[in-house]
């Protein structure tokens, strides 16, 4: 039997593989050069960037462990879009493999402008990051509203040509209503999901364990609902969804693929091992192999209730 | 066995610019301490052969084989100062059990093996002609002392160290009180360091106090500073130091990658044009005291 083709399409961008390094946890891609080999992946995502320098959250805990999870509330902190186009860019476009810029913004002008600055570079796709739930202004605030997100979209859309992808928050109450506005205002795929809203406390002091008080929660804890959200919007819209929810081995990767994600991305994991997205990667394919399925393709969507 | 799986570019992390390094280190060493504390030794050639004193290891707690399986507790890698190198390829950490992670890491035993990541971040500066090096710490902050102690000590400088602790079971090694004299820790003081040791229950004086009160006794050239320990004796010796005497300072804080890509342990550094972030994991973990912004770092 030949190699199991798992190439995918993300409106331009052809992926060899469909195994993506989330944003947020790579960086710019510098800090983990040399752990793993990261070309070998069908496309890393950076972190999110937006049009001025952000500070990020306060300092203190801007992490912590909760069980089988972690929540987090950095607060988009970024070196601003021309830093990120002039020093942090050119050294991530040497892996090899598809560099997708994320962006935010606090108005719908900000991430046309974010995505007009990145049109002429080597980005193969640029996501737009409608959900982080740590910041006051912008962030989770549009992708809680299906206008508010098809408004980035479209402005977005009309910036540049390269494909864009709406990174979705699954603290709402019609994911398949925000992704089928994003869809309909040009996205060329949907990822899913960002981070759960939520809170830790340490009872002797009564505080937050959090310094920003609550965070996103992410972990093997949110895994079910992640998938059942990709299910979800997978049975809503046309175009591709990429799934994420802590995809820590190849079995979790193919339950989101089997749910309706044509490509996965690897976050928390990445934390413990930074090859996760490699072994990832060798266990999808290795699951293909030995149940003579030909093309990724053939399963995604697969479920059968 | 332990093999190093990748080498990462120069300049990836590291004083030394080499490294970071990921390796199965097997356990060959491991010792309950007195207290809480444990003491373990890994054998990690490659980390060993680059290791700067301050430098520290991120330690997958659970077996290597189970990596490809998220665990409920110790999701996260866990920070380890670098204590000793032991030659030829030994590198001891010294913790405090008191969470998941020192529990699995206590329960290992010789033989067991530890995926590690290191070293990491920028450890302490030392150079040639430090006349006197005072190295202040406190608690758990011991932990990364006997390695700079052996360093400063090899390159010809006057040791001192100034630690204390709230209870004498609150640092990692045997505590001697001798009938006349100042209390000292035996293992620490035969690296080649001149050992004074207080407790607040015992002495009832704080560490930070003994340095304000001797620090007249230093030369004006050639003395140096290096303190590793809570936030309030760090800040408080940044103001005792300010003026008078070079301080270095090593920092902790909770942290997700260990790599400087997560932002997660930033501390506020004093810049041009007001305060910035820099990162525990990858910037620090040692920072000039100069260069934090003591106001805004968080207690």
């Amino acid at each position: 039997m030949t190699a199991p083709d798992t190439a995918v399409s993300i409106g331009s961008m052809s992926m060899k593989n469909p195994v993506m390094i989330a944003s947020g946890i790579f960086g710019y891609g510098d800090e983990f050069r040399g752990l793993a080999e990261y070309g070998e992946l069908g496309a890393l995502v950076l972190k999110t960037v937006t049009r001025q320098p952000r500070e990020g959250n306060p300092p203190g805990h801007r992490t912590v462990e909760t069980p089988a999870g972690m929540l987090n509330a950095i607060g988009l902190e970024n070196v601003g879009l021309e830093a990120f186009v002039r020093d942090k860019l050119p050294a991530a476009l040497e892996y090899g493999t598809n560099i997708v810029a994320s962006i935010a913004g606090e108005a719908v002008e900000e991430f046309a402008e974010c995505a007009r600055a990145l049109d002429g570079t080597g980005v193969a796709a640029i996501e737009i990051n409608i959900s982080c739930p740590n910041v006051k202004k912008g962030g989770m605030a549009f992708g809680v509203d299906a206008g508010a997100s098809a408004e980035v979209a479209a402005a977005v859309r009309a910036a540049t040509g390269k494909p864009i992808i709406a990174k979705l928050t699954p603290n709402v109450t019609d994911i398949a209503g925000v992704a089928v506005a994003c869809e309909r205002a040009g996205a060329d795929a949907v990822s899913l999901v960002n981070t759960f809203s939520a809170m830790a406390i340490d009872v002797e002091s009564r505080r937050p364990l959090l310094a920003a008080g609550s965070g996103g929660l992410s972990g093997p804890a949110i895994r079910p609902a992640a998938v059942y959200r990709v299910y979800q919007v997978a049975q809503a819209v046309e175009v591709p969804v990429i799934g994420m929810g802590v995809i820590w081995n190849a079995s979790d990767a193919l339950e989101f693929i089997i749910a309706g994600a044509s490509a996965v991305a690897v976050g928390t994991a990445l934390y413990a091992d930074p090859a996760a997205g490699n072994r990832v990667l060798n266990g999808i394919r290795d699951y293909l192999e030995s149940h003579s399925i030909a093309r990724l393709s053939d399963i995604v969507g697969s479920v059968e209730l | 066995m332990s093999q190093a799986q990748r080498r990462a570019e120069p300049g990836a992390g590291g004083s030394a610019g080499r490294g970071p390094f990921r390796l199965r280190a097997e356990v060959v060493e491991s010792e309950a301490l007195p207290a809480v504390h444990h003491r373990v030794v890994l054998r990690a050639p490659e980390i060993a052969a680059c290791a700067q004193p301050g430098q520290f290891v991120h330690i997958w707690c659970h077996p290597p084989a189970e990596i490809d399986r998220p665990p409920c507790d110790a999701l996260l890698r866990r920070p380890y100062s670098i204590s000793r190198l032991r030659p030829p390829d030994g590198v001891e950490i010294l913790l405090r059990v008191r969470g998941v992670g020192g529990r699995l890491l206590a329960a290992k035993t010789v033989g067991d093996a530890l995926d590690v990541i290191g070293p990491l971040g920028n450890g302490f500066r030392t150079w040639p002609d430090i006349g006197v090096a005072v190295v202040v710490a406190g608690g758990i902050g011991l932990a990364p002392v006997p390695a700079l102690i052996a360093r400063l000590a090899a390159s010809g400088a006057r040791v001192v160290l100034l630690a204390g602790a709230e209870t004498d079971e609150k640092i990692p090694f045997r505590v001697e009180r001798p009938r006349a004299g100042r209390a000292t820790l035996p293992e620490v003081a035969a690296l080649g360091a001149e050992v004074t040791f207080v407790s607040e229950s015992v002495e009832g004086i704080l560490i930070t106090e003994v340095v304000a009160l001797r620090l007249d006794e230093l030369p004006e050239e050639g003395s140096a500073m290096f303190a590793c320990g809570p936030r309030a004796m760090l800040k408080r010796l940044a103001e005792v130091a300010s003026g008078h005497i070079p301080l270095q300072v090593s920092l902790e804080e909770r942290m997700a990658c260990g790599l400087g890509a997560c932002r997660s342990c930033v501390v506020p550094v004093r810049c041009d044009n007001g305060t910035a972030y820099k990162t525990v994991c990858r910037d620090g973990p040692v920072f000039d005291a100069a260069e934090i912004d003591w106001e805004r770092l968080t207690p």
